[in-house]
């Protein structure tokens, strides 16, 4: 049994942010109460081992979901596998992950599907769902066998690293997954407005000579999804938003009574495209870091709801990919493990988002939204839970990062505010800052 | 004077780095000019060119201007060497760090090739064009053939026009002579002149006609011809009749007005051919001057100084 005493508890679910005691027996939580005294704990234990951690001025949130991360495996397994990114997960305080389809082969097929829970099985730290694809091979033209791999543990369907290009396949798509009454996940993008693009297109790229990528080219697509969710009254949600124009469409749509959800990325809220250099490759992603005032949209959307959940779109990649121009090296970030204290550090130290909605964004929304297990505090709950020190301090180098890949633009920076103990089902898989597989 | 490891661009130089550069090209192509042009000067030095895309003019123009001053030349035909085999730009520059030259010419296609190739190198880097980022030896030699010609450029007005997105000419022209204190206007049609080409802080206008009174200088950009394919223009003979270089034309600046085209060219596109031929066109001078700026960089890139060659 463990008793985590003395933390200020956050937990939105429950509308709780104040001292808390908790007790955790077996998987699940046991009690929540201000206080616990040693008889309490001792004749609840009733001779079971009790483990005391001290969570004094500390943080105790209800483990972080990322509902948008690349694992790789199958096929790339030079740039990560379901097993280091596990322990990348809860090094950074995530206690459950969703993984994109998008490996080679793609799992499009419930075999594929299966394999992945079973090397999460093997890897035993985080909780691991994965997407399937929402077209075979992702190409855009047949749907998978939905059912199939809904059966076989989807948590939902993207063809994220694509874009369904194809207006009437991606209908027919939001149509035919109401028979499993998962989510679609969009990638939206128009091919051709961001055909050879590098960065996001505006002064910074025109200087720089690089081709641009226009904000027209999530906005358009986002249009169109929105259009096609409301038409069919599919189960739509769409991944990594970036451009201010998509933020109010969303709004205007959410007003009109579209249901719908939306993700944003930690470095779109940190980051701008001013930030970008001809050889700063860590910082190249898709969608791209966009102007600051895209930066201020998304954070005023993601507080005011329009914007429901923040998600890493962990995307790792080799050093030596990353080790080429700008123009040819590939798109993505990793984030798993820096992503808490960098949302932390830029934006919840200088207020400008509260510690309720943070966790809200990354625990209790992304729970609702995927239909998992976790994202509250309270007695029967899985104890998935993330022991938070605001005041510890680490510098991000490659050889305290359980990721096999490095292409973070915090690499050799230090950042404030990590989690030191995780627990999974009620085991302490991060235990002062230490991934402890089970 | 000189303290850079590399020229790999003019965005960062500042006007006296430029007009240093200008000076030292002056005896350079006075050399060039006699009968026998040969010095000892860089005798011993290594001067590699590599090129990921061709260019016999420049990469010629390199060749000679490291020859008349002495140097060993190596030229890596990358096209058909390790590149096919996928070898990345890393690599390449690792095994040329073992060959120990002195200074690396490169030609890429991606922008910022040359600074990750200076990040990587002991040897400096010339940037001899990288992607649609910097070509700065061709604005330098374009500096320097209006020097020549028009004496100090502050005040001067230089009309460049053409497809002002896609060129590392402009963009290089436009810092060399912003710094120097020129009047530059951009002109081409909205698709290959997008509003935020307005952050390189000249004027951007779509009208010829109305941009040459008074310029000192016309500058034609070499059209990619398949731009058309990919929509930016309808066609070359539209493009011909907006943008289009002709005496004609030319008359509307009210001067005898210098003008430039980087080449090659495509002769009855962006300049006529009637044009190209008479006496205001200095395109052939261009290429000289070429040498003798691209003879000034190597030399001072190798660390010489302003007193060896006189
Ligand atoms: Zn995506």
């Amino acid at each position: 049994m463990w008793w985590i005493k003395g933390a200020t508890l956050v937990d939105p679910a429950s509308g709780v942010k104040a001292q808390r005691d908790v007790l955790v027996q077996g998987e699940n939580i046991l009690a929540v109460s201000e206080h616990f005294s040693e008889q309490e704990v001792g004749a609840l234990a009733n001779g079971e081992k009790l483990e005391t951690v001290n969570g004094e001025g500390k943080y105790l949130f209800p483990g972080l979901i990322d509902v948008h991360t690349h694992l790789r495996e199958p096929g790339q397994e030079d740039k990560e596998d379901i097993a280091s990114g596990a322990a990348a997960a809860v090094h950074g305080g995530f206690t459950t992950i969703l993984a994109m389809a998008n490996t080679t082969p793609p799992l499009d097929n419930r075999a594929l599907v299966e394999f992945v829970l079973s090397q999460e099985q093997r890897a035993g730290l985080a909780r691991v769902y994965p997407f399937g694809t929402v077209t075979k091979g992702m190409k855009g033209e047949e749907l998978v066998e939905m059912l199939d791999l809904a059966e076989g543990g989807a948590i939902g369907f993207s063809d994220d690293g694509r874009n369904i290009q194809n207006s009437e396949r991606f209908r027919l798509a939001l149509e035919y997954a109401k028979l499993t009454g998962l989510p679609i996940v969009s990638h939206s993008e128009d091919v051709n407005l961001a055909q050879g693009g590098i960065m996001h297109q505006g002064e910074h790229a025109a200087r720089l000579g690089l081709k641009g990528i226009p904000a027209s080219a999530e906005a358009v697509m986002v249009a169109r999804d929105l259009l096609l969710a409301a038409e069919t009254g599919g189960n739509l949600h769409l991944a990594h938003i970036s451009s201010k124009e998509s933020v109010a469409l969303i709004r205007a749509a959410k007003a009109r009574g579209v249901k719908v959800s939306a993700e944003v990325n930690p470095h779109h809220l940190i980051f701008c495209d001013e930030d970008l250099t001809l050889t700063s490759t860590s910082l190249k992603v898709n969608p791209p870091l966009r102007s600051a005032a895209d930066r201020e949209a998304l954070l005023e959307g993601l507080n005011d709801g329009t914007i429901d959940l923040i998600a890493t779109d962990h995307a790792p990649h080799t050093w030596e990919e990353k080790a080429r121009p700008l123009a040819e090296a590939p798109f993505g970030i990793t984030g798993l493990e820096t992503a808490l204290a960098a949302v932390w550090q830029h934006l919840v130290v200088p207020g400008r988002l509260s510690i309720e909605r943070l966790v809200q964004a990354w625990s209790t929304a992304p729970a609702q939204r995927f239909n998992l297990l976790g994202g509250s505090v309270k007695p029967g709950m899985p104890a998935d839970l993330v022991l938070f020190d605001p005041n510890w301090r680490e510098r991000i180098e490659s050889e305290t990062l359980y990721s096999k890949a490095q292409n973070t633009p915090f690499l050799g920076q230090e950042l404030q505010g990590f989690p030191i103990w995780v627990w999974v089902g009620g085991n302490a898989v991060l235990q002062e800052r230490r991934v402890v597989a089970r | 004077m000189w303290q850079h490891k590399d020229l790999l661009g003019l965005e960062r130089l500042t006007s006296a780095e430029i007009e240093h550069i200008l000076r030292t090209a002056k005896p350079m192509k006075e050399i060039l000019m006699r009968p026998v042009k040969k010095l000892p000067t860089l005798r011993g030095k290594a001067v590699f060119n590599l090129f990921y895309e061709a260019s016999t003019r420049t990469r010629t123009s390199f060749e000679t201007a490291a020859k008349v001053l002495g140097a060993d030349t190596a030229s890596i035909a990358v096209a058909q060497s390790s590149v096919s085999k996928g070898e990345t730009l890393l690599d390449t520059a690792r095994t040329l760090e073992a060959m120990r030259p002195d200074l690396v010419v490169v030609r890429h296609q991606a922008s910022g090739a040359a600074e990750f190739l200076a990040n990587h190198l002991k040897a400096g880097v010339i940037n001899a064009g990288d992607g649609q980022h910097e070509h700065p030896t061709q604005a330098l030699l374009d500096l320097f053939t209006m020097w020549e010609k028009l004496g100090d450029l502050a005040g001067k007005k230089v009309v460049i026009v053409g497809d002002v997105l896609h060129s590392r000419v402009a963009r290089s022209n436009v810092w060399g002579l912003t710094k120097l204190g020129v009047e530059v206007v951009l002109i081409g049609p909205p698709t290959l002149l997008p509003d935020e080409m307005r952050v390189l802080g000249v004027e951007c206008r779509h009208d010829l006609d109305r941009a040459l009174p008074g310029a000192d200088v016309v500058m034609a950009l070499r059209l990619q011809l398949e731009r058309q394919q990919a929509g930016l223009f309808p066609s070359l003979r539209e493009y011909s009749r907006a943008y289009g270089l002709t005496s004609e034309r030319l008359k509307r600046t009210g001067k005898p007005t210098l003008v430039m085209h980087p080449g090659p060219m495509n002769r009855g596109v962006e300049i006529s051919s009637e044009l190209a031929n008479s006496p205001r066109a200095v395109i052939e001078e261009q290429v000289t001057n070429g040498v003798a700026v691209r003879m000034a960089l190597i030399y001072l890139l190798t660390g010489g100084t302003a007193h060896v060659v006189d």
